[in-house]
């Protein structure tokens, strides 16, 4: 049988991707965490710095609608401000692996050989120690602080993006359209570029969100520990373990931001989920 | 051969009775008002493009249709009615009175379960026999269908045998419990033609001596036109013509199966722009020798074992002169693929060159290989595959032409446009993705896109093989005239020998790396030399009657 049946279907019906819900929720959780950080100053009642003794501890109420913390800053403006950092966060921590990974898994895959196979027993090796073990060791290495903490990342990081790329560019190598590519004279920097990469990148994205939850937990989890950003930046996971001292008496010191970055996480989570299955119902479309 | 079955057998109760069926996926009618029957041990052939319902029909009659399909119309077996019958019911039907068979044998087989086992299963289910009775008979059925030692096949996996194998282990399976009716659904498409052959002999065997009745489904005429004594066309679920072998093949009554005979390979010749050959050669393959190492697991590299490489190509010399068209034959794994892609720089040869105009291939290198790229260009064959599926067709067309510099991007995009048109697609198709297009109008663009180049030399490796007969007509038609417009220089590579002798001055046959017959193409096709040509001549399913002669094919 041939496959001329295959686009015996309406093409216009094609064209039209029913969205998944997850992604429509998602999206809007992260593109709503995405403005407030982005207008903080704005959005944000306080100043998120502003010390105010006198109004330390305060419960919830309506001028302080998430309660202020023990030296009495707002703490609402604060979990706004929190999301500045810890989005920031999320895309240092995931740009640079993602951009390493990419160059490198694009060239072992398209390329092959021993380069290849040393690269790959490097991700083994990687892959083989748990992924906070191996960023707090490399931190403890290079001294607290969120730079240290992105170098770390970036070193543990890459190896998935590599696999993940090479695998589909071994895939895509051997297809007829690049050998139709190479058959045309193009440039090894064209074909790769042009025809390789977009045709490999859609995991590469649908895995790169599900990574910035990772690597916001690991921030915020890093913060907690004091090995990541340091007060009084208004980091969430800062915030946390400030707060953490004064659970008894003023519990909304740390649930809030906690609560944020639940959310963040689910949203990035779902968001991830999604694109994949975007993906994955456009393959066998 | 034999000619079809004598019409005597069709007096009396039909086996199968289809009344008026249509079936509905959602919204989509797939199949409008079918009626046809079936007589007891009689082989009907039921034809049609993909997409025109002939597997759906069978489905239905098996009751194989997925839930989400709505069937209305009647179908009887032996004068039951099998609408409403509940699961259990129809288990007790399929596999012992209706057996089906399925293209591919590899993926309707059980990787992990020896065969003689699947075999003995449906007998040990339907006829209640015990476990070493049914094996043994397993081992009596393999005989039955040409396996030799089949003792010992009966104990090996699916993936030990090959292709045809599977085939008759499958064939095996179905006729086990000595059903009365057989629905082979293109048993043979996916195996060599010399397979196809035997397979077919089969299936005329089993119901010559077991009066087992087969509907056999085919997009391919000359194998219905071969075993079957009566044929159904059907087209966009619907049956548009039905009747004897005879009076559908000779005297088609409906212009879409005039359209579907005529389009069967071998029954046009297309001359159109083929040239004198000249003394010199344009291109010269001398003595090339292709291998493929051979891969080494971890225990070979310790014992410092070297592995024995795989001549893809062992001692191949062809020439191929200016504005010649050549074909090259062969079964899968002959190393037509691999000529092709040798010639286009994607191989490199252990031994032996490859010439264009006189100079070697193998050392170019800068803008000499770019000369290389643009005087020789392949069109593939996977029409899916080989277009890249985030452009547009007119951006695949006219991206060689300005990154070779022979126009900016805008004038590129100009003359892609007008390869467009050459190649017979409409202005619109244009701004169309691949996964849009059909699989003829990937080809095409394939076709212009390789052409944006102006080659002299257009390698086309089976670029009709995954395509209907009448829109590989259709492509063959397009080639031809391109081929003479442009002068171009073709080297035709398919499995199909009628393609190839309908088409091209001079054949080729590949058989394991080597050549093993070589000439004009009307001279291969009626006198074939050497044992092996002979056999894939004789496996050729030609319609009967003379090939229609046309000198040229204008348009």
């Amino acid at each position: 049988m041939s496959i001329e049946a295959v686009p015996a279907s309406d093409p216009i019906k094609q064209a039209a991707v029913v969205l998944p819900w997850s992604i429509v929720v998602a999206g809007s959780i992260v593109g709503l965490w995405i403005i407030l950080a982005l207008f903080a100053p704005v959005v944000a009642p306080y100043d998120p710095t502003a010390v105010d003794i006198a109004n330390a501890l305060k419960a919830p109420s309506v001028a302080h609608w998430f309660g202020t913390d023990q030296v009495g800053r707002d703490v609402l403006s604060r979990v706004i401000h929190g999301a500045r950092i810890d989005l920031l966060m999320c895309l240092a921590g995931v740009l640079p692996p993602l951009l390493i990974g990419t160059t490198v898994g694009l060239l072992s895959g398209y390329y092959g050989g021993t380069v290849d196979t040393l690269l790959m027993r490097l991700y083994d090796l990687t892959a083989a120690f748990p992924f906070f073990v191996l960023v707090l060791a490399i931190v403890g290495v290079l001294g607290p602080g969120l730079l240290n903490f992105f170098i770390a990342l970036a070193v543990v990081g890459w190896v998935t993006y590599a696999r993940l790329v090479r695998a589909e560019v071994m895939a895509i190598r051997d297809s007829e359209y690049v050998q139709a590519a190479q058959c045309l004279g193009y440039s090894d920097r064209v074909v790769l570029l042009r025809h390789v990469l977009p045709n490999a990148f859609g995991p590469v994205v649908a895995y790169a969100v599900s990574d910035a939850v990772l690597v916001m937990l690991a921030g915020a989890s890093f913060g907690f520990l004091g090995m990541g950003a340091q007060p009084p930046l208004a980091e969430w996971g800062v915030m946390i373990s400030d707060g953490s001292r004064y659970i008894r008496q003023a519990w909304w010191i740390c649930t809030f931001p906690g609560l944020a970055a639940i959310s963040l996480g689910l949203g990035l989570a779902f968001l991830g989920d999604g694109l994949g299955q975007l993906r994955r119902g456009q393959v066998s479309a | 051969m034999n000619g079809p079955l004598a019409p005597s057998v069709m007096a009396g109760r039909p086996l199968l009775d289809i009344a008026d069926v249509s079936v509905t996926f959602g919204n989509t009618r797939v199949l409008k008002n079918v009626s046809f029957q079936i007589m007891p041990g009689e082989i009907v052939g039921i034809a049609g493009e993909s997409g025109s319902g002939k597997s759906t029909i069978c489905r239905a009659a098996m009751g194989l249709l997925p839930s989400t399909a709505e069937v209305t119309g009647e179908v009887c077996f032996d004068d039951q009615a099998l609408q409403g019958l509940g699961e259990a019911e129809w288990m007790k039907l399929r596999g012992r009175d209706m057996a089906m068979i399925f293209q591919n044998p590899a993926s309707h087989l059980n990787p992990l379960q020896k065969v003689g086992k699947q075999i003995a299963q449906p007998m040990i289910r339907h006829l209640g026999l015990s476990g070493s009775e049914a094996r043994e008979r397993a081992v009596k059925l393999l005989e039955d269908v040409g396996i030799r030692e089949p003792a010992m096949r009966a104990k090996s996996y699916p993936h030990e045998l090959s292709g045809g194998m599977k085939q008759r282990v499958m064939i095996a399976a179905a006729i086990s419990c000595a059903p009365r009716l057989l629905i082979a659904d293109e048993p043979t498409t996916a195996l060599d033609v010399t397979v196809q052959a035997k397979i077919l002999e089969l299936l005329k065997d089993l119901n010559r001596q077991r009066g087992l009745a087969i509907a056999l489904i085919s997009h391919d005429l000359g194998v219905l036109a071969d075993i079957c004594s009566r044929i159904i066309v059907m087209r966009h679920g619907q049956i548009v013509e039905q009747g004897e072998a005879g009076q559908i093949i000779d005297a088609p009554q409906h212009p879409y199966t005039r359209l579907l005979v005529d389009s069967q390979p071998g029954r046009k010749q297309f001359k159109a722009g083929w040239a004198q050959t000249e003394e010199t050669p344009l291109l010269q393959v001398e003595g090339l020798r292709v291998l493929f190492p051979a891969k080494r697991d971890i225990v070979d590299i310790f014992r410092n074992r070297k592995a024995m490489p795989f001549a893809a190509l062992d001692g191949v010399d062809l020439a191929v002169s200016a504005g010649e068209t050549v074909g090259i034959v062969g079964e899968s794994g002959s190393g037509k693929s691999t000529l092709a892609r040798t010639i286009i720089r994607q191989n490199r040869a252990a031994s032996g060159t490859v010439k264009l105009g006189g100079r070697p291939i193998e050392r170019l290198a800068g803008r000499e290989l770019l000369e290389l790229r643009r005087r020789v260009q392949m069109v593939f064959q996977n029409p899916y595959d080989s277009l890249n599926p985030r452009m547009t067709a007119l951006e695949t067309i006219a991206e060689p032409i300005w990154r070779h510099g022979m126009a900016d991007r805008r004038e590129a995009l100009n003359q892609a446009s007008k390869l467009l048109d050459m190649v017979e697609l409409p202005a619109a198709l244009g701004e169309r993705k691949p996964r849009q297009l059909s699989g003829g109008q990937c080809q095409r663009v394939g076709i212009a896109r390789a052409l944006a180049l102006q080659p002299q030399v257009l390698i086309a490796d089976e670029i009709t093989s995954a395509l209907d007969v009448t829109t590989q007509a259709q492509i063959l038609e397009l080639l031809a005239r391109l081929r003479r417009e442009r002068a171009l220089t073709l080297i035709y590579i398919s499995h199909d020998l009628s393609v190839v002798s309908s088409f091209c001055q001079r054949v080729y046959v590949f058989r394991s790396g080597r050549i093993v017959e070589q000439g004009a193409a009307a001279k291969v096709l009626t006198n074939p030399q050497e044992a092996y040509t002979q056999e894939l001549v004789a496996s050729l399913h030609r319609l009967p009657g003379h090939v229609v002669e046309r000198e040229n094919i204008e348009r």
